[in-house]
């Protein structure tokens, strides 16, 4: 798409198996060369010049809303690499293992030298599958981790059965429908199916099985989980943007990503949006596929999510019946 | 200084050009005004002798980037520092000496002090800020609340300011309690610049918008309104203007008749469209040298709003810029590695 270099943040639980994936990444024999910013706790056993010390430095942004955070750390490093001579073929930041992958992915939305020359890729989080209930049971930050996500490594499955696998993917995907699990262990997934994913290009928003979304999530115990909604007729843009601005406005902080593509009335572009919190992006993009319904849809995953009073907003963005 | 240069063929009839071949990520001239020095992102320095075209001396400095590169607080020489987390001293014949290593943590910050006694010399690790006399000699140590994005010493070398988020650390150098003046704002502040009478600190911040402290009475002065963030800043000679990039022309504020307070600011050499990237100002007279993202270099007279092209758009933005000691030479360095030095001096 473009030679932004795309930048891949790799979230989840100490011991989940991070580190494991990272001296994958560094060592196995794949032939590109990615440099990897890793935080002050991490202990990589890998002498690399390649490998960047961070110190997860959050700051909020002065524009009055308190979830607007974002790594100041991370934008100097950024903008340091981009001077270098050799180039990379990617950049993995790793985050803290309580860390709220949030202010990582805001960092791309907020920074014009950032935005400049990279991209956010994906969000991956590894998980322990044996002690991802005990995780979500007693952490706010493990179901954030998995909202965020991209791309979900489940692994450890030597540690679980097969049907506590299951119940594991159930919950994932009870917080997160949208996210790509992939099963492992020992952190054994082929690093090229989890770096250049461009999760965060418009023209991927919302590319998966249509009908796996109307499987409606009910695992609310988690605090997180996810609400589809669509509309059959073509959307009136201004209407949306008004709600979707107010929205994300007042509700920004619930609302940890939302994610949609649209049926815009008079335009024969699909308009593809997605927001972390309240940053929002969005752009025209091709021409729905062959066949498509062209129904606009719309996935939020969050917090306290009023999903009648979501569907009448929605709704109301329609061209008049 | 007479800005008698002819508008066009600076560049040709009194620079010397040199593709370097990387990221020019700091340009400065010696305090004896003998040599100019370019740091870049491949690891390299390149000394050139500011009397002839002649060879630049490549000297391997560090693994990795050259993060940050400063006059030495001697005459001769410089020091250099990068992400292989090394300070060193280049002396005037290309010879390395390390004055200090991080073990591999980054140094992203330098600045230095000259005076015959008591040169100082500060570089930025993380939240620390080290600080060490002319000799290399580790003085002390300075802890930060969260890692230090500028250092700037006084014209005096007395006070040494370090940004951070929410605000600027003011250190006297020479303090045995080693408890800063904080300077106080909410929010992450990218750069630090001391009015040359130490009358105020400002520093840049992520929100496109520079904030200043007036020292004697810790009056705010907010800076607002440039279109992206000011990556470079500092004050003419007799601290009259602020010059800053970030915006499609130098932005200039006046710190007199009562400015910057609720006045707006001079804007020279607008070229639309394209961002202004690095300023410097010229160490004795009222001018500002300017880089811009296209490539173009100016010069401006801030009284006669006069403006001299030295270089016409290039193939990157210009991303060092600096003036030698004795104001007579301007030298600068782009993205791609195209770097120039150019002779100023009235003929």
């Amino acid at each position: 798409m473009s030679d932004l270099i795309p930048v891949t943040v790799l979230t989840g639980f100490l011991g989940a198996g991070k580190t494991t994936l990272l001296n994958r990444i560094l060592t196995e024999d794949h032939g590109r060369r990615y440099a990897v910013v890793i935080n002050e706790f991490g202990e990589l056993g890998v002498d690399n010049d390649l490998v960047v010390d961070a110190d997860e430095e959050v700051f909020e942004m002065n524009n009055g809303c308190i979830c607007c955070t974002v790594r100041g750390d991370l934008i100097r490093i950024l903008g340091a690499l981009m001077k270098r001579a050799k180039k990379f073929d990617g950049i993995i930041v790793e985050t803290t293992g309580l860390a709220n992958p949030a202010p990582v992915a805001q960092t791309f939305f907020v920074d014009e030298s950032v935005r400049a020359k990279t991209r956010l890729d994906a969000i991956v989080t590894v998980v322990d599958a044996k002690n991802l209930p005990a995780r979500l049971a007693d952490s706010a930050e493990a179901a954030a981790q998995i909202a965020f996500a991209d791309v979900i490594v489940l692994n450890k499955l030597d540690l679980v059965t097969e049907e506590e696998a299951d119940a594991v993917e159930a919950r994932i995907l009870a917080i997160n429908p949208l996210a790509r699990i992939m099963r492992a262990t020992r952190a054994d997934v082929p690093v090229t199916e989890i770096l250049h994913q461009n999760a965060f290009d418009l023209n991927r928003i919302l590319q998966f099985d249509p009908d796996f979304l109307d499987q409606e999530s009910h695992g609310h115990t988690e605090g997180v989980y996810s609400i589809s909604i669509e509309a059959a007729r073509p959307i009136v843009m201004q209407k949306f943007q008004e709600w979707m601005g107010t929205l994300l406005q007042e509700k920004g902080q619930d609302l940890l990503r939302t994610k949609g593509i649209l049926n815009v009335s008079g335009e024969s572009r699909r308009f593809a949006f997605q927001a972390v919190h309240m940053m929002a992006d969005g752009d025209y993009i091709g021409p729905a596929p062959e066949g498509d319904t062209r129904a606009s849809r719309l996935v939020f995953i969050g917090r306290d999510l009023n999903r009648p009073q979501l569907r009448r907003g929605f709704e109301a963005c329609q061209v008049p019946a | 200084m007479n800005l008698a240069a002819p508008a066009a063929g600076v560049l040709a009839t009194r620079g010397t050009v040199r593709e370097l071949g990387a990221h020019v990520t700091g340009i400065c001239f010696d305090r004896a005004g003998t040599q100019a020095a370019f740091a870049l992102g491949d690891g390299t320095v390149h000394l050139a002798e500011v009397t002839g075209p002649g060879d630049w001396p490549r000297i391997e400095a560090h693994d990795g980037a050259v993060l940050a590169l400063s006059p030495d607080a001697r005459d001769h020489g410089f020091v250099s520092a990068g992400d292989d987390g090394v300070l060193q001293r280049i002396s005037a014949g290309c010879a390395l000496s390390e004055i200090f290593s991080t073990g591999g943590k980054w140094i992203e910050q330098l600045a230095s002090y000259a005076e015959p006694r008591a040169g100082l010399l500060a570089c930025a690790v993380g939240k620390q800020v080290h600080l060490f006399d002319s000799q290399g000699i580790r003085l002390k140590v300075l802890a930060h609340p969260s890692t230090v994005t500028g250092l700037a010493f006084d014209a005096k070398g007395k006070r040494l300011a370090a940004s951070h988020y929410n605000g600027a650390s003011l250190w006297f150098t020479a303090s045995k309690s080693d408890n800063p003046r904080l300077l106080e704002w909410k929010g992450s502040h990218i750069g630090v610049a001391i009015h040359p009478a130490s009358d105020s600190v400002v520093t840049a911040m992520q929100e496109n918008a520079l904030h200043g402290w007036r020292l004697a009475d810790g009056q705010h002065l907010r800076m607002t309104g440039y279109p992206a963030k000011t990556e470079s800043l500092g004050f003419t000679r007799n601290g009259k203007w602020l010059a800053s990039s970030g915006a499609d022309a130098i932005v200039l504020w006046p710190f007199f008749g009562g400015g910057p307070l609720n006045k707006p600011p001079v804007e020279l050499a607008p070229i639309e469209g394209v961002l202004c990237t690095r300023v410097a100002c010229h160490p004795k007279d009222e001018l500002v040298a300017a880089g811009y993202v296209d490539g173009t270099v100016v010069v401006a007279q801030i009284g006669a709003q006069r403006v001299v092209v030295i270089a016409e758009p290039g193939p990157a933005p210009i991303s060092a810029l600096a003036w030698s000691f004795d104001g007579a030479r301007l030298a600068f360095g782009s993205e791609q590695g195209q770097a120039a030095l150019v002779d100023l001096s009235a003929r």
